[in-house]
């Protein structure tokens, strides 16, 4: 028998004026490392490295679902309401579970779009964070698909989003981890996944603010799987360039999401990424 | 290329999870390798039949359009980036798909592990 050392709590926030419950979960400790699920998931993708005792060790990784992923709920009415989210709310989102958990600059570690909001916010609140690691980051590429398949009456969104998002898992991945993955898009609420979509293949804002992100304050580290259909090396290239000083590292046998879907294969490049994001300065 | 899918259709018989999936799957699905085509007709998640075509009489619900370099890459256990999905093969231009794609998406678990069934004989 195992108990696992991650521990859940439920944090009650405000975030645009609206309330909300946000689960959030969290191992080790030291300095604090806020990571942020991709779309149509949820906190569960980072059990790998937070049950990970070398990364843990020194490292205080907290996880949360954001509001109607995983077991946060969705806002009271959202009965009646559409899911959609936006650049604005996602970065209130954030800043809001970081203020309410009262962290101290913490680094920020996002994957696709936890990895585009994770570069919004190096632009826009860097003086919040302490350094960037953007996993299968990239500035923008709009849908090749019909965000609307995924929230109809007469098919799963979450089966076909499933089976979407497949064609971004590697190859080498361990298949108990491959379905592992591919499990919390099947449990995806109605219309979660379409609503991140909209906001990860339809707001281009963040190519006008690359420029603005100063690596000499707050570092950033971008990550990106070869197997990556979504977010290409090529589109993780184009980014990284746009960021003077910005780093990056080609990860030849994972895909969209390292973390889960290969944490063996993943552990270095993120222990590489947690090395180069140097304490902030007059800490 | 026509004995690959006749195996592909009696390893789909002994797929019962797969077999499941595609209960809803009657579709005629056109293969195009190449200059070769083959009209696949499903019938609730069986390949009841392989027609070799051309044919221009035989409708068809999407076509999956390929090369047999590209198809052997992709069946190998470990494909390269690219080759290792239906839609990576579109990415890299080395595969296109027409017709009704959302029928395909219904199925896309379905369609998926039943065009990789060869990857299974060739990982064997």
């Amino acid at each position: 028998m195992t108990i696992e050392p991650i521990t859940g709590r439920y944090l009650r926030i405000e975030v645009a004026g609206t309330a909300q419950r946000i689960y959030v979960e969290e191992a080790g400790q030291g300095r604090p490392v806020l990571c942020l699920h991709t779309a149509g998931a949820d906190s569960r993708q980072w059990r790998h490295l937070m049950n990970d005792a070398e990364v843990t060790r020194d490292h205080r990784l907290i996880a949360f679902d954001m509001p109607w992923h995983g077991k946060s709920l969705p806002p009271e009415g959202f009965e009646t309401r559409e899911y959609l989210l936006t650049t604005e709310t996602y970065i209130a989102t954030v800043l809001a579970v970081a203020e309410g958990l009262d962290l101290d600059c913490p680094l920020l570690a996002g994957c696709s779009m936890g990895g585009r909001i994770a570069l919004q916010l190096a632009a826009l609140h860097a003086g919040r964070f302490s350094g960037f690691i953007a996993i299968e980051a990239s500035d923008f590429q709009p849908a090749w698909y019909d965000i609307d398949w995924f929230h109809r009456p007469d098919a799963h969104g979450g089966e076909m989003g499933a089976a979407l998002v497949s064609a971004n898992i590697s190859p080498h991945a361990p298949a108990a981890e491959r379905w592992n993955t591919l499990w919390m898009f099947m449990q995806s609420g109605p219309g979660v996944f379409r609503g991140d979509l909209s906001f990860y293949t339809r707001d281009d804002s963040l190519l006008g603010r690359l420029a603005q992100i100063d690596t000499a304050r707050t570092p950033v580290h971008i990550l990106v799987g070869a197997y990556d259909l979504t977010c290409t090396p090529e589109d993780a290239r184009r980014t990284a360039a746009a960021i003077p000083g910005a780093t990056l590292a080609v990860m030849d046998e994972l895909g969209h999401f390292p973390m889960s879907e290969h944490p063996r294969g993943f552990r270095p490049f993120f222990l590489d990424a947690l090395s180069r994001m140097h304490p902030p300065a007059g800490r | 290329m026509l004995p690959i899918l006749q195996r592909m259709g009696r390893q789909l018989d002994g797929r019962p999870h797969l077999l499941r999936l595609g209960r809803l799957m009657s579709e005629t699905v056109l293969l195009k390798v190449d200059a070769e085509e083959y009209y696949l007709f499903f019938d609730r998640g069986r390949l009841a039949e392989i027609q070799p075509g051309p044919s221009r009489k035989t409708p068809w619900r999407f076509a999956i359009s390929t090369d047999r370099a590209a198809l052997d890459e992709f069946w190998r256990a470990r494909p390269r980036p690219g080759f290792h999905d239906i839609f990576g093969l579109v990415t890299i231009g080395r595969a296109r798909i027409d017709g009704d794609i959302l029928a395909l998406v219904k199925n896309l678990r379905f369609f998926k592990e039943f065009l990789a069934l060869a990857r299974d004989e060739a990982a064997a």
